[in-house]
């Protein structure tokens, strides 16, 4: 109980601490000339057991993610440091966070040619591919790099970066990475390209991370893996724009890196990925494939989780957000995958023939991946497997969607969503049918006057899933969802919901949230039950287990 | 416990410390919608107010308030002189559906990218969409997270405060 | 941009196809054995010692003394750490031994910069071990670790041809075992001759050294025991290892076997044996 109470002080205080704080808006703090800023964040949950859904009492009783960044800057200068706190880490995040502390400090100084930084620091090559340092709070994802990073422009259009460092585990810091990078922008160094419509950049990057030997036993028994202790990812990346039309590329190797993500084999490792679009006004086209073949690189080979990654290999799949088409998100198979998404918008003009009085937007996305044909040569300790470049193997994931949003007067606008989804469980980790779902979406808002908006949503979703105890899956089924929503100006918004698996699956989840936003703070309080799923942002997706039961969340910047 | 009492009380202790506007970083990396890599200094608009908007492809509300804004953007501009300015912040999943996006809804903003979200952290965003209000000098003077229907329009009371050289508070 | 492709290139190790896996001398390969005859609970003693200490010939005296007491139930060893007082003096051998130096920073020896240092069968003694000053004599730990009830039997042969040598480890549990237990093979050699600091200040060019660790043949903390630790249960390991250094002198070389905990490095029991072509 002591516990619960001292959180209940602190979340008081931080209450109080950020009306204080919005009683300033948007001013920083003045200190030795420089400026102070920050942001705050404080996540609650209260959950209790509930048998149906899978949710299990909390011996804490009330569990606490808490996290404030404070940033120093003046001029070139600045510097910052991230106190984190899980006193009880909310439901689905891992349980190695507990406990608090600085989990993040930098110094840094940059001017227009010139930027350095020591300590923890977020860092990016292309598009990621053979270097990503990054943070997903909302993942509870961390992999900053502890070290030195380095940009330097020699010239106009050339950026080289260089780095080293640690990588964050939780509380500690494990591997070496080393890395480099250049990249060159063709109408800034070539004088007669400086006005050409053509645009053209260039890049490449190199990474490497050192291991000390360790003992593997290979499946032969008396032996071990031989090692490398060094491995290396580089890439080679091309931007090309010219008016509407764009085109990116980007191929990326890797050594041999036998590590737990792909059970210890020697294979090399490599990834493409090709980006086109058209757009003019009113209307878009893109393109994406993308082969990945063994490109899971982590810092740490005998570490599993999702900690430790080098590298970030995102999925091209439509980032849904709807509840019900976002209910079996893609993960990219870092170990192979092959995978192919276009992505079509177009706006009818208002008073056309399907355009009617204000216009109507349409937008059709469509995927499909699948695994890599491959050949087994052998487990642990061998080549592993060889991989045909255009074969392709098991379907993993497939959608289809198509969103028309039209406003039907100059205080309705309605958005309706047809969404079929091909769902392979196996990028889940587990074996079982594939599942096919169609999903039904109606989303109104009535804007009544400037105070008072209204929003409706209505989901449905039919599936060829079934319940079954032994996996477990409580999304199976076929589902209704409602929702209501009302803003009272900018300020306030209550919301009411319910998931309901009305067809062979399990369920009732429903959920009460009441919002205040006042400059860039806000502060939520949701009651009810969340389903246990799997949240993806990014390429990163994460379990969240059931929960019954209050959360609250408060935010600010300063 | 008693640490982090210590640390939130500290915090306060900045709260109440002189007051003062932020000026808008200068020296971020970003990046043009044709892939070249430019310094956030490139966003100036000749000492009339400029609105910053964090937003990603994926974000229903920040589409929602990019596009209501589009609808009055022209009256907007020709008013008070404002520009508004898009950060996406989308990574590497859906950075190259920025441009097309930004096309396909017809928006006349000018956009760059955050791909590393350093401007985000410069700015200490959590969540999107988050818009700040930047004066002639460059000072950040308002910041409001997320976005209802409507209100674009309080905004725009406080961009027209801004041009008429009143002070926002 | 091209050189930091190509970096690429130089910048990792490429093992060719037909060396992804290694014969393991560090973890060996594991069979069924059988009872142990000798029962016997031996003293594991390590002594940190060096040849600018001017100390550590009067210890190498009082354990020459302990030795000749105890017979085959002390098994001695004695290491170099990579210190300032192990330095060889002039010209003579250099019997510093990296995965000593490792195991004298991990047990605190090197930290403390004491010599000379030992440790009776690495007894753990708060949240490190029971470090003492041999000068003033070794039979209380030894008396100490003899008297505990055995819990592992243990012995071993080796054949050598060469350089290289077979070693097989016979492994009796004697009662049963909680947690991860290791078998840590080492190597020393006997009568190095090598200048050596003496008490009297002066150096001793003919000074004899013995039990010096040249290598230590499994991983640095031994070779995970393939068993479930149940009293009764009987395992028989056989380790291939090549003595690749021609400086040692293999024919004054012994194999020293551990069976500690892998958790406290604890040491169970030991055994020794020679593997001299001479015998």
């Amino acid at each position: 109980m002591k516990s619960i109470r001292a959180k209940i002080i602190v979340f008081a205080a931080v209450t109080v601490a950020m009306q204080c704080v919005t009683s300033t808006v948007a001013k920083a703090q003045g200190i030795l000339g420089g400026h102070v800023t920050g942001n705050v964040q404080f996540d609650g949950q209260l959950s209790k057991r509930d048998t149906i859904i899978g949710s299990s009492d909390v011996p804490e009783k009330l569990l606490t993610n808490a996290r404030a960044d404070i940033l120093y800057t003046n001029g070139n200068f600045s510097a910052g440091l991230r106190y984190e706190a899980y006193l009880g880490p909310m439901l689905g995040f891992n349980s190695q966070y507990t406990g608090q502390g600085i989990a993040n400090y930098f110094v840094s100084y940059k001017t227009q040619t010139f930027a350095v930084t020591a300590g923890h620091f977020y860092e990016q090559f292309g598009s990621g591919m053979t270097m990503r340092a990054y943070e997903d709070r909302y993942l509870g994802l961390d992999n900053a790099l502890r070290g030195i990073n380095v940009t330097y422009r020699p010239w106009k259009g050339v950026t080289l970066k260089g780095l080293v460092g640690q990588q964050r585990y939780f509380w500690d810091t494990k591997g070496l990475v080393r890395g480099m990078d250049a990249e060159v922008s063709f109408n800034d160094i070539i004088t007669a390209w400086n006005e050409s419509k053509t645009r053209f950049t260039l890049g490449g990057s190199f990474v490497s991370k050192y291991e000390e030997d360790e003992t593997i036993l290979a499946d032969i028994s008396g032996f071990k893996l031989n090692l490398p202790k060094n491995v290396a990812a580089s890439s080679v990346r091309m931007d090309l724009n010219r008016g509407g039309f764009g085109l990116q590329a980007e191929y990326a190797f890797k050594s041999q890196d036998p590590s737990i993500v792909n059970d210890y084999i020697y294979k090399n490792g490599n990834a493409l990925w090709l980006s086109a679009s058209y757009s003019q006004k009113g209307l878009s086209a893109n393109i994406q494939a993308k082969r990945v073949d063994n490109m899971g690189f982590k810092s740490v080979r005998s570490i599993s989780g999702e900690m430790l990654y080098i590298n970030y290999t995102p999925s091209i799949t439509k980032q849904h957000t709807y509840a019900f088409l976002s209910m079996y998100p893609y993960a990219t198979q870092s170990t192979g995958e092959m995978g192919l998404q276009a992505d079509f918008m177009y706006k009818f003009k208002k008073e056309s023939l399907l355009g009617g009085k204000y216009g109507t937007d349409i937008h059709i996305n469509a995927s499909l991946i699948t695994g890599l044909d491959t050949t087994v040569l052998g487990g642990k300790g061998t080549e592993g497997y060889s991989s045909s470049f255009f074969g392709t193997g098991e379907t993993y994931y497939g959608d289809i969607s198509l969103e028309i949003a039209k406003k039907l007067s100059s205080k309705v606008k309605l958005t309706a969503t047809y969404g079929y989804v091909v769902f392979n469980p196996v990028v889940e980790g587990h074996a079982g049918d594939i599942h096919h779902n169609h999903v039904a979406i109606a989303d109104l808002t009535w804007k009544i006057n400037r105070k008072n908006v209204l929003r409706f949503e209505a989901e449905w979703m039919g599936s060829d899933s079934h319940y079954d105890p032994i996996v477990d899956d409580k999304r199976a089924g076929d589902w209704i969802m409602g929702l209501v929503e009302y803003n009272f100006t900018s300020a306030w918004f209550v919301s009411l919901s319910d998931q309901y698996a009305y067809k062979d699956g399990v369920g009732n989840y429903y959920n009460l949230s009441v919002g205040y936003t006042k400059g860039a703070t806000r502060l939520q309080v949701g009651y009810g039950k969340q389903r246990e799923g799997i949240i993806c942002i990014g390429g990163v997706c994460r379990n969240v287990p059931a929960s019954n039961g209050l959360t609250f969340s408060l935010t600010t910047s300063f | 416990m008693k640490k982090s009492i210590l640390f939130l009380a500290a915090m306060l202790v900045f709260g109440f410390a002189m007051s003062q506007n932020a000026k808008l970083p200068e020296n971020i990396s970003i990046k043009t919608l044709d892939g070249k890599t430019v310094e956030t200094s490139i966003i100036k608009n000749d000492g009339h107010p400029i609105i910053i908007s964090f937003w990603a492809t994926w974000c229903k509300p920040c589409n929602r308030e990019l596009n209501a804004i589009k609808e009055v953007y022209e009256e907007w501009q020709e008013e008070t002189g404002v520009k508004l300015v898009a950060i996406s912040i989308d990574d590497s999943r859906s950075a190259s559906k920025v441009k097309p996006h930004v096309d396909g809804n017809g928006w006349e903003y000018e956009v760059y990218l955050d791909q590393n979200q350093d401007f985000k952290r410069a700015m200490n965003v959590v969540n999107v969409p988050h818009t700040f209000l930047i004066d002639g000098e460059g000072n950040i003077v308002w910041q409001h997270t997320s976005y209802v229907d409507g209100s674009e329009e309080e905004l725009f009371e406080l961009v027209k405060k801004l041009a008429n050289g009143e002070k926002i508070n | 941009m091209l050189a930091i492709v190509s970096a690429a290139a130089i910048g990792c190790d490429k093992i060719d196809e037909n060396n992804y896996i290694v014969y393991s001398g560090a973890s060996g390969e594991w069979f069924d054995g059988t009872p142990v005859e000798d029962h016997s609970q031996r003293a594991f003693l390590e002594k940190y010692t060096g040849v600018r200490c001017n100390n550590c010939p009067t210890a190498d005296q009082v354990i020459a003394a302990a030795s000749s007491q105890y017979g085959d139930k002390l098994v001695v060893v004695s290491i170099h750490d990579s210190n300032t007082l192990q330095r060889p003096i002039g010209d003579s051998p250099d019997m510093r031994c990296p995965d000593g130096d490792t195991w004298s920073k991990a047990l605190g020896v090197f930290g403390a910069g004491e010599y000379p240092m030992a440790l009776v069968n690495r007894k753990p003694s708060g949240n490190g071990w029971e470090r003492f000053n041999p000068v003033g004599g070794v039979s209380t730990q030894i008396d100490e670790a003899l008297a505990a009830a055995p819990s592992v039997a243990l012995s071993l042969s080796a054949d050598r041809v060469d350089a290289s040598i077979d070693i097989n480890v016979y492994i009796e549990y004697l009662s049963t075992l909680s947690g991860k237990q290791t078998v840590t093979l080492l190597l020393i050699e006997d009568g190095i001759i090598a200048t050596q600091k003496m008490p009297n200040h002066s150096d001793s060019a003919g000074y004899q050294h013995n039990h010096i660790l040249r290598d230590v043949i499994t991983d640095l903390w031994g070779a995970d025991i393939d068993a479930n630790g149940q009293a009764g249960t009987c395992r028989k390991a056989r380790f291939s290892y090549t003595a690749a250094n021609q400086e040692w002198n293999l024919d004054r070389c012994h194999i020293i076997a551990l069976v500690s905990d892998k958790e406290s490095k604890k040491v169970y029991n030991s055994a020794q044996c020679s593997i001299s072509a001479e015998k």
